[in-house]
């Protein structure tokens, strides 16, 4: 019953469905109102978070990410959100860029690279979460098969974000401005909900792309053109941070 | 009435505030530390500072990874008391996550389960466990004991302190019709070791007053001397606003309030 309670707070398509109100647990007006507000509160959180750069740059932008919680389109989500699943995420998301992209970008050129990041990061994170231990994924690598893990993302940037997101965040007068260089990053969750960012290399894209769940850990040394001990030690680093997990081969 | 230590959360967009400020006898941690809180040492430095982190929602056992996690924590702050709440955030499976308190059951069941679990967790512990009580917005028929029975049985069974989180007990009041103090009088408050006092805003989702990152009201400081009143063994009153929208005035300036209204 707790569960189901906590599910129909979080699922609105299941809180709008006969199986839940059939079972007359509370106030249908009681609970639709807490819904509300909890789906708001989850990704103001999120919004104040993620587009933490986005929203330091509202003082040039004219545009608040977060304002988009209190506007007509967020409230048309509503019925269909549920909260931590990576379609809320990207369409929450979604909301958020193109608010802050309709703003005054003149002085951000590189406001889509940023944009896009906030927006990755924010997609990353969402989706179920391992809040205790007890996996049955066996860690035994020489009997597993890598996978990418859903949901990791590549990003190529035109700008080197990175060097420039620290000085979003503290006093400036004229806006902080990245090198152009291309960059490619590697952003990846944790089973237990912490994002990871990281530059990446073309040979850690290839890998990525490579483990496919088919491949082993031998077939991807030899197709990533890397020798073993270096694709052990990449690969320990992609678990660590959520990139790639094991899975049991067949 | 006991000399308190009165305090507040910390906030850390307001670490340098905080870190030069006076008046303030210690800071409730929501969240680890940053590693790039440039305030942080100073912070640890100045202030008694007390664990009140999410380390698990005590319907289930904790794991070990989250067990270690909360020993560590604990260390770092040399905190006099780790704080967990009645709550059930999350399905068991973890598949849907409210990221929000939110009460269990009172029922037979979760009375057991909470209080299995929370003394599990007090085992593994250098300093002792207190338990924070969690609003509901809404009542659900399952729940078959009162809230303030079910916190007394669990605490007479656990011998755990009890953060009592008076805004929580206005709101449950609000929303039922009744007297706050009434209300506050079924609550076990001989065990009480912590108080939160907090500002409560209209919130236009639920047509009603909650909990919000602003000044305590007046009649909310008068519901805190009554109840410290009342709570013959409380140590501490913390300002319960954890928010980035939270601003430095508020935070100082309700703070001082509660001081004055103590008597400290």
């Amino acid at each position: 019953m707790q569960d189901a309670l906590i599910r129909a707070l979080a699922d609105a398509p299941y809180r709008s469905s006969p199986s839940w109100r059939l079972q007359e647990v509370a106030s249908q007006d009681r609970v639709e109102r807490f819904a509300r507000f909890l789906a708001r509160h989850f990704y103001h959180e999120r919004l104040v978070h993620f587009f933490k750069y986005s929203r330091a740059l509202a003082r040039v932008t004219g545009r608040r990410p977060e304002a988009v919680l209190t506007g007509a389109d967020f409230e048309a989500l509503l019925p269909t959100l549920v909260l931590g699943s990576r379609a809320s995420a990207v369409a929450v998301a979604g909301l958020a860029v193109e608010h802050v992209r309709g703003g005054d970008a003149a002085a951000v050129p590189y406001l889509e690279d940023l944009l896009a990041y906030e927006q990755g990061m924010i997609v990353v994170e969402s989706g179920a979460r391992l809040w205790r231990d007890g996996s049955l994924e066996p860690d035994d690598k020489q009997r597993s098969i890598p996978i990418r893990v859903e949901g990791t993302m590549l990003l190529d940037l035109q700008v080197d974000l990175p060097l420039v997101l620290p000085a979003l965040l503290r006093p400036w007068t004229a806006v902080p401005q990245p090198p152009r260089r291309p960059i490619r990053l590697l952003i990846a969750r944790s089973s237990r909900g912490r994002v990871s960012v990281a530059r990446t290399s073309n040979a850690i894209a290839t890998l990525l792309e490579l483990a496919d769940g088919r491949k082993t850990v031998e077939d991807l040394a030899r197709e990533a053109g890397l020798r073993p001990a270096e694709l052990e030690a990449t690969l320990d680093e992609l678990v660590e941070i959520g990139a790639v997990r094991f899975s049991t081969g067949s | 009435m006991p000399e308190l230590k009165v305090g507040a959360f910390y906030n850390p967009h307001l670490g340098e505030a905080l870190a030069g400020a006076t008046g303030i006898d210690h800071l409730a941690m929501a969240d680890p530390p940053r590693g790039d809180d440039p305030w942080w040492p100073k912070i640890k430095e100045r202030y008694t500072l007390l664990l009140h982190d999410y380390l698990g929602q005590l319907s289930e056992p904790l794991d070990e990874h989250s067990i270690q996690r909360a020993r560590s924590l604990a260390e770092l702050y040399h905190t006099p008391w780790v704080a967990e709440h009645f709550q059930c955030l999350h399905t068991e499976d973890g598949t849907y996550n409210l990221n929000y308190v939110f009460p269990p059951l009172y029922t037979e069941e979760f009375l057991n389960r909470f209080a299995t679990n929370a003394a599990a967790l007090q085992a593994r512990l250098d300093q002792p466990l207190v338990m924070e009580n969690i609003p509901g917005f809404f009542d659900v028929a399952a729940s078959r004991i009162p809230e303030p029975v079910w916190l007394r049985r669990f605490f007479d069974r656990t011998d755990l302190g009890f953060l009592l989180d008076l805004p929580h007990v206005w709101l449950e009041a609000h929303y039922h019709g009744a007297d706050p103090k009434v209300f506050l009088a079924e609550f076990p408050l001989d065990r009480v070791v912590e108080v939160h006092v907090a500002g409560v805003a209209e919130d236009p989702d639920l047509a009603g007053p909650w909990i919000a990152p602003i000044a305590p009201s007046d009649e909310m400081l008068d519901l805190m001397v009554h109840a410290l009143a009342r709570c013959p063994n409380v140590k501490a009153v913390t300002f319960d606003a954890f928010s980035p929208t939270l601003t430095a005035e508020v935070l100082f300036s309700s703070v001082e309030r509660i001081r004055r209204a103590v008597g400290n």
